[in-house]
């Protein structure tokens, strides 16, 4: 039986010629894995890598994933990448387009390959740091702006959830200075936004423990103290 | 499957994105009717740090005493007394029973709950004191 840090990093290092690409980066339930220090991966398991591809750098993405090996395009869906081997984990491409505000700019890319979904939301994302899994340098989001858009999408049931627990292994292996950004950039959201974003963490903070996902149990006190921060700005606005 | 078919899948689930925002956007004007008193629900017990079913004389001589009853309990129906106590004054009522802080049978059938904050929390918990933590209709 393979673990499933072992999958990933198999993964990521497959994906490495596309990381090489500009603006390309890790987007999803991944993201605090890679945080954690050496990538240790504890925080969340999940069964795919989410990767972001700049709308503007479509063409040279495909040309890049040339250069892949032991992935290809799923014949029912070409923006999903299924493995070869188990040994790998499956992989979503989604179109970052920064041109888009919100969950209502969403749409779908059209391209012969690879069409993809351009969520709105993901517009929320910046390029941050590349961090080192195992020896590649992975491409990231900057923890605040991902934090946001797992708090701002509006999912509901189990998948709903797991998103949220997502936000919440963001917050664990958040620095002081991320929770800053976050609280700043969420001052220029639009109302809608902010009200999703505090009424999610509420419900993070009463959802029940799911296996291999954060406890937030123990971490209440944290989201209730985000909470407040975040809450600050609504009274002075 | 075809190209056309692969397409029309995606265009599907862009779709209901957007009818998701579309239905956010409802709720948002909605927040101040029944669709917001959850959310101050939820943002009431998101303060809290236990949470303790209470018999009703009990929660009613803590609001004699001057600790506030949140307002949100008041909009539920059938209505709860929610009321906002510090841990040392809950310690001195013998029957109180813990309840998971969870919206879940246990906690909707209780119908006088005492609310014991975090401590970091600024919700004013001292007689007098308005049960703040999801009252405020922010945004």
């Amino acid at each position: 039986m393979i673990d499933f840090r072992s999958r990933l990093l198999a993964t990521l290092h497959r994906l490495a010629p596309v990381f090489e690409e500009d603006g390309v980066m890790v987007v999803g339930s991944e993201v605090p894995n890679l945080l954690q220090p050496a990538a240790a991966s504890t925080l969340v398991v999940s069964q795919d890598v989410d990767v972001g591809i700049p709308v503007d750098r479509l063409a040279a993405v495909k040309e890049r994933l040339a250069g892949v090996e032991g992935l290809r395009p799923s014949p029912e869906e070409p923006s999903v990448w299924v493995p070869e081997s188990p040994a790998l984990l499956e992989v979503n491409f989604l179109g970052l387009d920064r041109a888009t505000r919100g969950p209502a700019d969403t749409y779908v890319l059209d391209d012969p390959e690879l069409p993809l979904m351009v969520f709105g939301l993901l517009s929320l994302l910046e390029p941050g740091p590349r961090v080192d899994a195992a020896g590649l340098e992975v491409p990231l989001p900057r923890p605040a702006g991902l934090l946001l858009e797992k708090l701002a999408t509006e999912r509901s049931g189990e998948k709903g959830d797991r998103d949220l627990l997502v936000a919440l292994g963001l917050l664990l292996v958040a620095a002081p200075a991320d929770l800053g950004e976050a609280e700043q950039r969420y001052r220029s959201l639009d109302p809608e936004l902010r009200q999703t974003i505090r009424s999610n963490l509420a419900t993070l903070s009463l959802l029940e423990p799911r296996a291999e996902m954060p406890d937030p149990r123990p971490h209440r006190e944290r989201v209730a103290a985000l909470l407040d921060r975040l809450e600050r700005h609504e009274v002075e606005q | 499957m075809s190209r056309a078919d692969v397409l029309a899948a995606l265009e599907e689930r862009a779709r209901e994105v957007r009818a998701r925002a579309a239905v956010r956007a409802w709720e948002y004007r909605q927040r101040h009717h029944a669709k917001g008193v959850w959310f101050r629900l939820r943002r009431l017990l998101a303060a809290t740090a236990s949470a303790w079913s209470l018999p009703e004389e009990e929660a009613r001589r803590l609001v004699a005493e001057g600790y506030e009853a949140a307002d949100v309990g008041a909009l539920l129906e059938p209505p709860k007394l929610l009321v906002v106590v510090p841990e040392e004054r809950l310690r001195a009522i013998a029957a109180r029973e813990p309840v998971e802080l969870r919206l879940g049978p246990e906690l909707l059938a209780a119908r006088c709950l005492a609310l014991v904050p975090f401590r970091r929390a600024e919700t004013p918990s001292t007689p007098g004191g308005a049960a703040a933590a999801g009252e405020a209709e922010t945004g």
